[in-house]
């Protein structure tokens, strides 16, 4: 499927793939798009930044490609390795005569013993893959200079094989907590957008496409509880993910009204911190009125 | 790319002067791909101006606050610039009205959201005035600055999950002991190469006290905070009287002088009071626990007088003591008295969860520092 050319369609395909984005991200995407720029996102913790790309990838028949940073990432992990385990049988399985030869050493690195990595395999699908470079805050210094350059020409050189490019470059997402600050050479690179906390409207919205299922009043209830903990002096607070989560959980137990007791048995679908869930035990007449 | 009609391109170049104006780095390159980003939008629809904007010249969220601030000015303000030569559809224009109150309101830069909070936060000794870190004499910078520069904060090693090659080590590489192979035709390697696990630096975090009864020592601090940022792998500088500012970055100029300067126009309560207990929290809660400090070592200078509640010093004190991987507390009070004991409420709280306590009142102290830093493993 093509990728649309305005920002309605765009937030339409979007929003049949179960994904509400608002005004700034869709534009942000479509110029992404366009232009064939990396976009960076950055927000609050479970805002769905993830989930764009995965969303993205589903409703135009990509294919996604993860790339998930940590610390000490190395190329061998992102680009490409050799199957070296498979290349020393090959050699023992030579005689003296063909290991001298120019071409037996070809094969030993040519694409047969070639493991692709996330980014190889998206430069080599090119516009037929969504690229999802998630967390590259977790990752270190080096790799994220070392990114630099394949997102700016989208190609990659091997020594043994020559230089692989993209014949149309891929859609790139990047995702960052802000763990640790960017470099400027990065960001220069990339779209940037920010997603924060929806409004409790969008919000319910949003849970209604993932959870359809759950009845609307309980969701607007569970929506409102939760805006009113992001209120709260709370040292995690939930994201949009635990919102859903939340809806989810009372749905699975059968219930059909937010209720103290209710609240306070499904509680750790939204709190994930002991003393977070100590303050909230105490004040939960305040977070669910009409106890 | 849109034809660009000329009052079109001269308006976005505009902004984006106006922009710099205000102190984001909007580039020639990224005005360019504003201009090209503009291609699938309509350049007369303000909210696609608005957003691919946003998309395109921003680069960080601290930036967005000043940017729909320029972008209000230059096309929706009365004698807003634009105005005159753009012609803009005139229901976009409403509807960006509709939809800038959104982004402008947001939670933007934390100054902003802390503005409210300050009439009970402040005690009354909140001064917020700009006081210049600049005022040392020339005989006392001079001086300070050849010590200094000889001094190295050298956080300690931890091992990384990177590796380097190794005559030994824990895991075999198979990529040097194929190549050594195809070297002798095929044959197996006479010997097995390996790699290592590397080592780093761990992050240091300095949290400078500047309130009032600080006041003589952190001069001397913000000096020494820049030598250490410019000495050690990852160094991140905050101070705080009555509340917190990261002056990392204004720190980063190479030249003492402009670097303290500009920390002076961040740090708005030089001389202040003191809250503590709500500078830390705040920092383990906007900074630690995103990660700044994990595995760290903290530095925390001040002389413990806090007028905030103990206890929220006690918790931040804990949860900073579970994200990082020591603290380090400089007491100037403390002097060369071997016997110190802490005898201010706030230190005393703090004390159970202090790693080592020095005292940071003379240089001699802070090259005791750097002397028992490396060793903090």
């Amino acid at each position: 499927m093509e990728y649309p050319r305005t920002v309605t369609e765009l937030t339409e395909s979007l929003r049949q793939g179960g994904y509400l984005a608002d005004r700034g991200l869709a534009t942000t995407l479509l110029v992404s798009l366009s232009l064939r720029r990396p976009v960076l996102l950055e927000g609050e913790v479970g805002v769905g930044k993830t989930e764009v790309a995965k969303v993205l990838a589903a409703v135009f028949g990509r294919q996604l490609i993860r790339l998930q940073c940590y610390e000490g990432i190395t190329t061998s992990q992102a680009l490409y390795e050799w199957d070296y385990a498979r290349q020393m049988l090959q050699i023992r399985a030579l005689s003296q005569a063909e290991a001298t030869d120019e071409q037996s050493v070809d094969k030993l690195f040519g694409p047969k013993f070639l493991l692709e990595r996330p980014l190889l395999e998206a430069v080599r699908r090119g516009d037929r893959a969504v690229l999802l470079i998630d967390e590259i805050d977790r990752a270190d210094d080096e790799f994220e200079a070392f990114l630099l350059e394949v997102l700016s020409d989208y190609q990659i050189s091997i020594p043994e094989l020559g230089t692989v490019k993209a014949d149309s470059s891929p859609v790139v997402i990047l995702t960052s907590n802000r763990t640790r600050e960017l470099h400027d050479a990065l960001r220069r690179r990339c779209l940037y957008h920010w997603i924060g906390y929806p409004t409790a409207a969008r919000e319910a919205e949003i849970v209604a496409i993932r959870e359809p299922a759950v009845a609307g009043q309980l969701t607007r209830k569970v929506v409102a509880a939760v805006h009113r903990l992001r209120e709260m002096d709370l040292a995690k607070p939930p994201g949009v993910a635990e919102t859903i989560d939340w809806v989810r959980t009372l749905g699975v137990l059968g219930e059909t009204e937010l209720t103290p007791d209710a609240a306070n048995d499904t509680i750790g679908a939204v709190i994930k911190d002991r003393d977070d869930l100590d303050l909230v035990r105490e004040n939960l007449a305040e977070i669910i009125p009409g106890a | 790319m849109p034809e660009p009609s000329d009052p079109f391109t001269s308006v976005l170049v505009g902004f984006a002067a106006e922009l710099r104006a205000a102190g984001l780095t909007a580039g020639t390159g990224d005005v360019l791909t504003y201009f090209a980003a503009m291609t699938p939008l309509d350049p007369t629809d303000l909210v696609d101006l608005y957003w691919a904007g946003r998309a395109t010249l921003v680069s960080r969220h601290e930036d967005q606050g000043v940017y729909d601030q320029v972008f209000r000015s230059y096309f929706l303000g009365a004698d807003a610039p634009a105005k005159s030569q753009l012609v803009l559809r005139a229901q976009s224009v409403a509807e960006a009205e509709a939809e800038l109150v959104m982004p402008a309101t947001d939670p933007g830069p934390e100054e902003d959201q802390d503005q409210p909070h300050l009439g009970w936060m402040a005690s009354g000794a909140d001064t917020l005035k700009h006081r210049s870190f600049t005022a040392c004499t020339p005989a006392e910078l001079a001086a300070l600055h050849r010590i200094m520069t000889r001094m190295r904060l050298t956080p300690p090693r931890r091992r990384t999950r990177r590796t380097r090659p190794a005559a030994a080590g824990s895991e075999p590489d198979m990529r040097a002991t194929i190549r050594e192979s195809m070297r002798m035709h095929g044959e197996p390697p006479g010997r097995l190469f390996f790699r290592q696990r590397k080592t780093k630096l761990r992050p240091l975090i300095l949290i400078l006290d500047v309130s009032g009864s600080m006041a003589d020592y952190s001069r001397h601090l913000l000096q020494f905070a820049h030598t250490a940022s410019h000495s050690a792998a990852r160094v991140e500088v905050f101070c705080f009287g009555t509340r917190l500012s990261r002056i990392t970055k204004e720190l980063a100029h190479q030249r003492v002088d402009v670097a303290l300067e500009e920390a002076a126009r961040t740090v708005v309560d030089w001389d202040g009071g003191t809250r503590i207990g709500a500078s830390l929290d705040k920092f383990v809660r906007k900074w630690g626990r995103g990660g700044l400090c994990r595995g760290g070592v903290v530095v925390i200078c001040s002389d413990g007088l806090d007028r905030g509640d103990p206890e929220v010093l006690a918790n931040a004190m804990e949860r900073l003591a579970r994200l990082c991987h020591r603290i380090v507390w400089l007491n100037p009070h403390k002097g060369d008295d071997r016997d110190f004991r802490p005898s201010t409420l706030g230190m005393m709280v703090a004390a159970p969860h202090i790693d080592l306590l020095l005292s940071g009142h003379d240089l001699a102290s802070l090259e005791e520092l750097a002397g028992l830093l490396p060793a903090l493993n």
